[in-house]
């Protein structure tokens, strides 16, 4: 090892590298685990209601009849070819989120649309069985399940629910396998005993890679008319208009931040810097070139820096598994632990906290005289 | 092989000038033992970083094999004190992070000097404590070392500048006979205010007032 080896600083050194490394761990896990967990909002909004990119879903306005009149027009019209048209009738009931109680959709369909909808959904297997003609029952998926704690049996509807209403107790009779979020009950069961006696129409692409052509093309073809659309470019939409004034916040946020930490940062190493005043004077009076001793520095610093950086990054990897499994998981809470966003947020703590020691290293070195160190004249 | 000529040195203190050296014209010849004699204050430090090109002169000249140093760059008078001279200072500076043989070796490190650096601090008898770091030696062995890093790669001159000031005064001996001992064919020009430690000089030069008094 030679001796003057930027590891060999570090390495012996361990009692100040290490509280630099320290402060730059817990900036970047900082920095990571709230935009991440916050990420997991808008992330939670997709993940739930993904189901919606693929069925388009309609329904009429102001006029109960116009379903009869949207469906020919979607038929002759769409230039995307239809796989099916199911009728259907919907009620509201609630998942649980982070950040509360999000509405959900429970959707009543027949027999056969029930199951072209779960082959759709990509639906591997049912555990329990499908709903009967007319019966309050339903199917439920397994994210579903695990995140409002249901089982086959359990009663998901019921008229003392005032976030999930129906006249009768709606009990789960099957539990499908798929990461999609969704909630299956019976359309002659609705029919009877949901208000308002509206039929809506669920529209499948044939080919589901042209989904989200068909829910735009249906977009502009409805517009103004007495149809609204539901697809889920519009779940998007306002997912990120929701969000917009979150993450500006989060922008200032995480913006002070690094700039706390860099000025303190900037203090620390001017303080190890002037520590090392009499190494950099022997070292040049010696004949080393303040090019050479820059250098040297510069590839601690970064060094220090990376090492941060990279650590944090592990460290926040670390505790959003920890999180992901002992709360995120067991409630089919989505979160992205490698979220590429929190990364991108963290980039500037090394950037800024590079260029600050620059800036001091150039400021301690531009007007050093070694000579006046080694007479011991300037310490 | 080292000469002044007419070299001054110049401070600014408040807007006053004031002279460290004045018209020093001196030699140092290969092989010599030179010793700049003088009270505090006389400027012997001074001329002694004029000399070895850590200092320019404020006015005239300061030569290197025949080279002005005041009109080399930075780079290059860096690479000829790092080839050619060694140095001891008045005060045992050591990397505290780094052993005794390492703190030698940080002399030449376009060397291999690991052998050379091994046998000079067993000459210097500090072959037991070869890899203490400095906070683990005395004030006196720490000189030592600073004597076997002066003296890695067998320097042309070494220059050394009061190396007894933070010594007892047996110690100061000891560290000036070492340097003399093993300075080889290596030219020494040593600064000090006390002539009990240049008994072994070839030539003493004295200065008074930054103004060479006797010798040059």
């Amino acid at each position: 090892m030679k001796a003057l080896g930027p590891l060999t600083y570090l390495r012996r050194n361990q009692r100040k590298t290490l509280p630099l490394i320290g402060v730059i761990v817990l900036a970047v896990m900082l920095i990571c685990g709230i935009v991440s967990l916050i990420n997991s909002i808008p992330l939670s909004v997709r993940v739930i209601y993904q189901y919606s990119s693929l069925m388009m879903g309609v329904t009429p306005r102001g006029d109960a009849g116009m379903t009869d009149q949207i469906r020919p027009v979607i038929l002759k019209e769409s230039p995307v070819p239809i796989g099916r048209i199911a009728t259907c009738r919907a009620s509201e009931t609630e998942v649980r989120s982070i950040v509360g109680p999000w509405t959900f959709a429970v959707i009543a369909v027949g027999p056969d649309d029930a199951k072209f909808t779960l082959d759709r959904l990509g639906v591997t297997k049912v555990n329990g069985r499908m709903p009967k003609p007319g019966a309050p029952e339903a199917v439920i998926t397994e994210p579903v399940a695990r995140n409002l704690k249901l089982n086959i049996g359990d009663v998901v509807l019921a008229p003392d629910k005032n976030d999930g209403y129906s006249p009768q107790e709606v009990k789960v009779v099957g539990i499908a396998e798929t990461r999609y979020w969704f909630i299956l009950a019976d359309l002659d069961y609705y029919r009877v005993n949901h208000f308002p006696p509206i039929d809506l129409l669920l529209v499948f692409a044939k080919d589901p890679a042209r989904q989200g052509e068909l829910d735009a093309w249906a977009m502009e073809r409805f517009k103004g008319e007495r149809a609204r659309i539901v697809a889920y470019s519009e779940i998007e939409r306002q997912s990120k208009e929701m969000f917009n004034t979150l993450y500006r916040i989060l922008d200032v946020v995480i913006g002070t931040l690094v700039i706390v930490i860099t000025v303190m940062m900037g203090m620390l190493i001017n303080i190890h810097l002037t520590q090392r005043t009499q190494e950099f004077a022997l070292l040049q009076a010696l004949g080393y070139t303040k090019r050479a001793m820059a250098l040297r520095v510069v590839v601690e610093t970064v060094m220090v820096v990376m090492l941060g950086w990279l650590l944090g990054l592990a460290t926040a990897f670390g505790m959003l598994r920890l999180c992901q499994i002992i709360l995120m998981d067991p409630n089919a809470y989505a979160i992205d632990i490698v979220d590429t966003v929190a990364l991108r947020y963290t980039v500037p703590v090394p950037l800024a906290i590079l260029a600050v020691s620059l800036y001091t290293l150039w400021s301690h070195f531009r007007t050093f005289d070694p000579v006046g160190v080694v007479e011991r004249r300037l310490v | 092989m080292i000469e002044s000529q007419n070299a001054s040195l110049v401070y600014t203190d408040h807007g006053k000038q004031l002279y460290a050296c004045r018209d020093v014209t001196m030699r140092v010849n290969p092989g010599e033992f030179v010793g700049i004699l003088g009270p505090s204050g006389s400027g012997k430090s001074s001329l002694l970083y004029l000399l070895s090109g850590l200092k320019v002169p404020s006015s005239g000249e300061t030569l290197y094999e025949g080279v002005s140093l005041s009109r080399t760059p930075d780079a290059v008078r860096a690479a000829i004190r790092l080839r050619d001279f060694g140095f001891v200072f008045q005060y045992p500076y050591l990397l505290g992070y780094l052993s005794a043989m390492e703190n030698v070796l940080v002399a030449r490190p376009d060397l291999d000097g690991h052998e050379q650096a091994r046998s000079l601090l067993v000459n210097l008898g500090m072959e037991s404590k070869m890899h203490r770091l400095p906070h683990e030696l005395s004030g006196g062995e720490r000189q030592r070392v600073c004597v076997a890093r002066s003296l890695l790669g067998s320097p042309r001159v070494i220059f050394a500048d009061e190396p007894t000031a933070s010594l007892d005064h047996e110690n100061g001996i000891q560290v000036v006979a070492l340097l003399n001992r093993y300075r080889g064919e290596g030219a020494l020009v040593m600064v000090t205010h006390d002539p009990s430690m240049l008994t072994a000089a070839d030539r003493i030069v004295r200065l008074e007032d930054g103004v060479v008094a006797e010798g040059s």
